[in-house]
């Protein structure tokens, strides 16, 4: 049965259930990721976007249904076949803090020389322009204990870059910076994306930055996609009444011609 | 001057520095080794016996015969427990991990304690001694492993099974020592961690494995870097963290076994030496576990001249020349200030 290649989905959730301990966090979900889009996962706190993430990355185990890439479940990949197709950076990833920046990015290219040869110093490409890339190059030498908190998220985003994956997955790379560095990150992954073909997901909570970043929203409620399309279609105001409880109006940005919100008060509810 | 510091790797230039350091001191400590003992040798007295002068026969035996492989023993014995301390920090993620956490000393010295008091007729008993702990020190590795298996190998699960397992396995010890008072002295020793005594036989069961341990151990820093990263992250960069962990777990519970076999539990110099090279060369494991090799046999050897310095003046005042002060007693005596010194540090961090 031949497909056009372009509608094929790159990446592809099936029938996932994932619990924990018993607690269904994700239910039945389905989720298709078509080749060199960004998609924005969305949800309140708890609605089990870390938890897709990482199960598309398999870092966790679905009890049920399956993730597969190219059409291969991910499963039965080799940990390290995995890891040169799709790089994720976790939501606050634990840090070794005696370490140089660069030595962190080049961590990313474990996947693809193997624990022997990282034993060499690695003067790769891909390290050079990671560093580039999330304007690094200034801080390679400085210890990780010696950076700020944005300054660590893009060590890490670099190293997450210097794996020059496919697929690439972001919990919260925006948390800790500051707006100009948001919008440095965000444009980053835009540029990934339309520069390298770069198919990205990344989790954000800032909606007004996801409808003007990415082609695509997902959101999602207590483990379920109640709202699945493109920011025009999504971040509409009885979504960020039913799903995020505020009422607020949407409006054009007069400049990038993207929707987003203005927040006015909580949804009270009864009881 | 800021370009300068920018391009330059900070703790690089400590690791060279520091390795240079490391092995003058080695030098030194070598022949302050050599030298100190119940007879006391100049160093000049050292080269001329070395250069084997007739007139030196008597220095040239104790030399050769008794103090030679002491110092071979004491550098490389410190070197694996150094190592076996900074792969344990690396892999649990926690500065406070040392060679006995999980309970592989307490089961070597077990078992070594329970061949030699019941073993002890078999005529050959030492050459085997390095199987016999290493049994003993993989055989808790097994069990402590198999106990606090479960979901995502929690590695607090792990040291906490491992430090009661110890603590368990030391009792079983004590147990032994009780019903065979007239071992009491053999048996101390090895739960305290001693070089007396230890000759050419002992050192000859020590290089071949260290041989062989020491630099696959070296060989795994590249893995270790990727672990030391914490579990998700380590799994996305295609390292398979449980098999991973497995082998270096193994890998760091062989070379304490080793160790143990021919110096006894030689407490908190696996635990100092590699928190030392951390403080210097940073936590990149490429510079970590080779510098705290080199640290904590330098470590070693130096508590071993104290203990000998110390047994020294015991001996000018008078007290019985049966008496040595055993190396483990200053590794401890050292050793607990900084442990605490280490938890106050770390309280002031958070
Ligand atoms: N290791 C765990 N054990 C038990 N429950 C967990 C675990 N990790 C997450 N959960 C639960 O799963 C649910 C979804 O968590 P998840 O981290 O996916 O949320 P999230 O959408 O990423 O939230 P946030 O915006 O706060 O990051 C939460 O209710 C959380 O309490
Ligand atoms: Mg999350």
């Amino acid at each position: 049965m031949k497909e056009d290649q372009s509608q094929k989905p790159l990446l592809e959730a099936q029938n996932i259930e994932l619990r924990y301990n018993d607690k269904p966090i994700l239910k039945e979900l389905s989720m298709d990721i078509l080749s060199g889009g960004v998609t924005a996962l969305l949800g309140t706190n708890g609605s089990g976007k870390s938890t897709l993430l990482k199960t598309m990355a398999r870092l966790l185990m679905p009890q049920k249904g399956c993730v597969y890439l190219d059409g291969h479940a991910i499963a039965k990949e080799s940990p390290r076949s995995l890891a040169r197709k799709m790089a994720i950076l976790p939501q606050s990833p634990e840090v070794p803090m005696a370490i140089t920046v660069r030595e962190l990015v080049e961590q990313g290219r474990y996947p693809h020389v193997g624990p022997l040869r990282m034993l060499k110093k690695q003067d790769h490409a891909a390290i050079e322009e990671a560093l580039e890339v999330t304007g690094m190059q200034a801080f390679e030498q400085r210890p990780l204990d010696s950076l700020s908190g944005g300054e660590r998220q893009r060590a890490w985003i670099a190293m997450a870059i210097a794996q020059s994956t496919p697929v690439l997955m972001l919990d919260e790379p925006t948390t800790f910076l500051d707006v100009r560095h948001q919008l440095e990150i965000l444009e980053l992954v835009r540029r990934l994306n339309q520069e390298r073909g770069t198919t990205i997901i990344v989790v954000l909570h800032d909606l007004n930055q996801a409808a003007r970043y990415a082609d695509r929203m997902v959101v999602l409620k207590d483990g379920r996609i109640v709202r699945d399309g493109t920011p025009d279609r999504v971040l509409t105001e009885a979504v960020l009444q039913e799903v995020f409880g505020i009422h607020a109006t949407v409006l054009k940005d007069p400049v990038a011609g993207t929707p987003i919100f203005l927040p006015h008060s909580v949804v009270h509810r009864e009881g | 001057m800021n370009k300068l510091i920018r391009n330059r790797n900070p703790y690089e230039m400590t690791y060279k520095i520091g390795l240079l350091a490391a092995l003058l001191l080695v030098l030194i400590l070598c022949v302050m080794h050599i030298a100190f003992g119940k007879v006391v040798i100049s160093p000049q007295h050292i080269l001329r016996a070395l250069a084997n002068v007739q007139e030196e026969e008597h220095h040239r035996q104790i030399i050769w015969q008794l103090r030679l492989p002491r110092t071979l023993i004491a550098l490389v014995a410190g070197a694996m427990l150094g190592l076996a301390g900074a792969i344990l920090q690396s892999i649990t993620r926690n500065p406070l991990a040392e060679p006995g956490l999980l309970g592989v000393s307490a089961g070597s010295v077990l078992m070594i304690v329970i061949w030699i008091t019941f073993a002890d007729g078999l005529g050959d008993a030492t050459r085997y001694l390095p199987l016999v702990a290493w049994t003993g020190g993989i055989g808790t590795v097994l069990f402590v492993n198999a106990l606090s298996l479960g979901k995502g190998m929690d590695i607090t699960r792990l040291a906490l099974v491992g430090i009661l397992t110890g603590s368990v396995l030391q009792s079983c010890t004590s147990l032994i020592l009780l019903r065979h008072t007239e071992a009491v002295g053999s048996i101390l020793l090895w739960m305290i961690g001693s070089l007396n005594g230890r000759v050419w036989v002992h050192w000859d069961m020590l290089w071949p494995w260290a041989l062989v341990i020491i630099p696959l151990g070296l060989l795994s820093a590249g893995a270790a870097n990727a672990l030391q990263l914490g579990q998700s992250t380590a799994a996305s960069l295609g390292v398979s963290v449980r098999r991973m962990r497995w082998m270096m777990l193994i890998l760091a519970a062989v070379l304490t076994a080793g160790a143990v076999a021919a110096v006894g539990a030689i407490g908190f110099i696996g635990l100092i030496g590699p928190h030392i090279a951390r403080r210097l060369v940073g936590q990149d494991a490429r510079r970590l576990f080779p510098f705290s090799t080199v640290v904590t046999g330098v470590l070693l050897l130096g508590a071993d001249v104290i203990a000998q310095a110390v047994s020294f003046e015991l001996h000018v005042f008078g007290l019985s020349s049966q008496v040595s002060l055993p190396v483990g007693a200053v590794t401890a005596f050292m050793g607990a200030p900084f442990f605490l010194y280490l938890i106050k540090q770390k309280r002031k961090s958070h």
